[in-house]
């Protein structure tokens, strides 16, 4: 039997393995955004595990909607990368240092 | 029984895939193994009997934001070589935050108080159970302010992505088809009388 | 829950607001890409006739008496809500009326700048009536998606687009970190909506709601840009066009005001005595910070960037009271600071021309013989952002530390004091500088009429509220109870 602790607890690996990802990733801004991707994962698992634990759809339709959410913003980080990589030639995280103080 | 021994084996894949995609050197290799991670997500979804959000994240992850990623990552022509070169000093940060947000996590979760008691399992949805239905019943009733809401959301993704991306260069060669289809014969068509050669 | 089956004038009203931003947007939208060419100015000025009648509208047909919950429990209508709407319009419209030449010098005077700056504010609205989680994230989403797409508006600026991928990174794993908060403690508590959830949350809090209140309040503080969680906040001050710097730095903060309010003050006020040491923490950290850091910095936007941060930590101050009268204080503290900061960025905005961007504090070495007007309006901002008496941002100030000494954190105060004083150094500098340095080789001002009509009024409004601070005074006490 499945239980929902089991799932929290896969979520959590989840969230812990985005939340590395962004720190140990200095190289490739594109991998930035595929973490973000796997936090919103996270996220929408814990939701669907306790809405099927409570028996609640509610967070059934929130998933539905973060979904939606993050296409919207996965168009437009892709576009802002497109638009740095123009006035760049790069998209490495380490090269984001023109701003200091 | 096989819901448990399925439950772990796609727990795995989904754990192995998601290190991959921050291990991975390769930005193409990171994209496919996230693919991976949505899918078997999905399988866990559908072995929690939430199968329309399961065929949901495949179609709209798998299907559209992931081929987004690589086309963005082929698009941009990114030099690999330089991509390849290691992980920074900050790595080790990264590992001891990631142990203890699991550690913090789990530990909220295994404790007696989290707040719903966790080691139920799942009561069976009766037969004629459609999640699809149940969902559709909500989403345009309970849920419609938040469901125009996403529309807006949707629209200022598409106004985002052509404002920030969309060029027009000097000297590019497009039709005007409105231009073609409104010519005249006289445009482009010209009689010439001539007189008939005479034969030497 | 009983489902509300027909919908009549009486359900749909309070909303106005954003059923009528909505459809404008799509015919403004429409109306771009059919004369925007043709008429470069149409957009522009059309959106602001639609700010004007949609504030006009919300006046008189939003208006609400008590607090009513509307759509199923999504959405909240309340006086507080419809106030905050009405300055919504008032501050957008400032602010697009301030960009219009910085825009149409820097050949980003197109009307997809302004349809994002309406899709902002309708994120805003949705924020400050959200009922429910739900619609709290996705309003919160609607104003990020909205901003991050201004930031890197200026496609030519490579710095622009910089700042706006920081921006995007850092703000979407915010939106993450709230997002989780919220699942845990949606399983925990079992609903979405934000009534339900306070009347849940009585007697002893369980780990699972502590669990996702730490993760709640990290989003919070990264959205208003308190210590630690401000790294983005300078960046995007400094590198984006100045109109949107003017952009976030205003009318989105009373949205993050809503945004804690509905969520920490309303739905998890049972963890009050929890949530307020967090903040408690990171008022101090931001106020030392904040201020220390503004110090060194030679650029303007991003003193004022420092500035913005100093000023979230006198905010969350009004939050860490935890009581109606503290949330009042943070309210009047918000709506005093926007109003500063919309013609400070304004000033700055006048005082760049083509290829001068006017963001160094070295550009406004003896402004006052330059432009008289320009230097008298950002002394007065200056002087009331220091919080000098009779300027408005004195009396805001004072409201957080008599709220302080009502719920008895003497460390809290001294702190606010002793940062006040030394922040004030550095607002002072820009006066010293104005008036008594020798004027440089330096392009001319901006000789917008219209923008300095407008400038003219903010510094008066500066001016008036600080002499006479008792009704926004009373109607911010009356708002919050």
């Amino acid at each position: 039997m499945i239980t929902l602790a089991h799932l929290l607890t896969l979520s959590a690996i989840l969230f812990a393995i985005s939340i590395a990802g962004i720190f140990l990733n200095r190289k490739n801004v594109i991998l930035l955004l595929m973490c973000v991707e796997l936090l919103l994962l996270a996220a929408n698992f814990n939701f669907v595990a306790f809405s099927r634990f409570l028996g609640n759809l509610d967070g059934q339709v929130f998933v539905f909607f973060v979904l939606t959410v993050a296409a919207a913003e996965s168009a437009i980080g892709l576009a802002i990368l497109v638009v740095l990589f123009r006035s760049r030639r790069s998209i490495n995280v380490e090269d984001l240092n023109t701003m200091k103080g | 029984m096989l819901v448990q021994i399925l439950f772990y084996l796609f727990g795995a894949f989904l754990v192995a895939s998601a290190l991959g995609v921050i291990v991975a050197r390769n930005p193409v290799h990171s994209a496919l193994a996230l693919v991976l991670c949505f899918v078997t997500s999905a399988a866990i979804w559908l072995l929690l009997e939430a199968e329309f959000l399961a065929v949901v994240l495949v179609l709209v992850y798998v299907g559209a934001v992931m081929v987004l990623f690589l086309f963005v990552v082929m698009m941009l022509d990114i030099d690999l070589a330089e991509l390849r070169s290691g992980f920074t000093r900050y790595a080790w940060l990264g590992w001891i935050t990631a142990g203890v947000v699991i550690v913090e996590i789990v530990g909220v979760v295994t404790a007696r108080n989290l707040g719903v008691d966790v080691t139920r399992g799942t009561v069976p949805l009766p037969e004629d159970y459609s999640n699809t239905a149940e969902l559709g019943n909500v989403l345009y009733t309970r849920f419609a302010y938040p469901f125009e809401l996403a529309a807006m959301l949707l629209l200022v993704a598409i106004i985002a992505a052509i404002a920030l991306t969309m060029r027009r260069r000097p000297g590019l060669k497009v039709q005007d088809v409105a231009k073609q289809v409104a010519v005249r014969r006289e445009e482009r068509v010209r009689i010439v009388k001539m007189d008939p050669e005479k034969r030497p | 829950m009983a489902s509300e089956t027909t919908l009549t004038w009486a359900t749909v009203a309070p909303a106005i607001a954003e059923i009528y931003l909505a459809i404008a947007v799509c015919v403004l939208l429409l109306v771009d890409v059919f004369y925007g060419e043709k008429r470069r100015g149409l957009t522009p000025t059309l959106t602001l006739a639609a700010l004007a009648l949609g504030a006009l509208l919300t006046a008189q047909f939003g208006a609400v008496t008590e607090r009513v919950t509307l759509f199923n429990g999504m959405f909240v209508a309340d006086e507080l809500g419809h106030f905050l709407k009405l300055a919504g319009f008032v501050f957008v419209g400032f602010a697009l009326l301030y960009s219009r030449t910085y825009l149409e010098q820097r050949e980003i005077l197109k009307g997809e700048y302004y349809v994002l700056a309406l899709t902002a504010l309708l994120g805003i609205f949705v924020m400050v009536s959200a009922a429910s989680l739900l619609t709290m994230y996705i309003g919160v989403e609607l104003l990020a998606l909205s901003v991050y797409a201004m930031v890197a508006f200026d496609r030519d600026s490579g710095i622009a687009a910089e700042s706006a991928m920081k921006y995007f990174v850092l703000g979407s794993i915010a939106s993450g970190a709230l997002l989780y908060g919220m699942s845990i403690v949606y399983g925990v508590t079992g609903t979405l909506s934000l009534d339900e959830l306070a009347g849940q949350l009585r007697g002893e809090l369980s780990a699972g709601v502590i669990l996702g209140l730490v993760f709640i309040v990290v989003a919070v503080a990264f959205k208003l840009g308190a210590v630690p969680f401000h790294m983005w906040l300078p960046d995007v001050y400094h590198g984006a066009p100045t109109s949107v710097t003017l952009f976030i730095g205003t009318a989105p903060k009373i949205a993050y005001f809503a945004l804690a309010l509905r969520l920490l003050a309303e739905g998890l006020q049972g963890a009050v005595a929890e949530w307020s040491q967090m903040l408690a923490a990171l008022a101090v950290l931001t106020l030392v910070v904040g201020n220390v850091v503004a110090i060194v910095q030679s650029n303007l936007k991003r003193m004022l960037a420092y500035s913005t941060i100093s000023n979230v930590g006198f905010i969350v101050l009004g939050f860490v009271a935890g009581t109606p009268e503290g949330y009042s204080a943070a309210l009047y503290y918000t709506l005093v600071y926007v109003l500063m900061s919309l013609g400070t960025f304004g000033v700055i905005l006048l005082a760049s021309r083509k290829g001068f961007e006017a963001d160094e504090l070295d550009h406004y070495k003896g402004l006052h013989a330059r432009d008289p007007m320009l230097a008298f309006v950002m002394m007065v901002l200056m002087f009331s952002t220091a919080g000098i008496p009779p300027f408005v941002g004195f009396w805001a100030k004072l409201r957080i530390i008599q709220e302080l000494w009502a719920t008895s954190h003497p460390w809290l105060i001294l702190i606010a004091i002793v940062m006040s004083v030394v922040g004030a150094f550095y607002y002072l500098r820009v006066v010293k500088l104005m008036y008594f340095d020798p004027p440089g080789e330096l392009p001319a001002t901006e000789r917008n009429t219209g923008a300095r009509v407008a400038l003219g009024l903010n510094a008066a409004a500066v001016v008036l509220l600080g002499l006479l601070p008792g009704p926004l005074l009373d109607l911010c006490a009356r708002l919050l109870h």
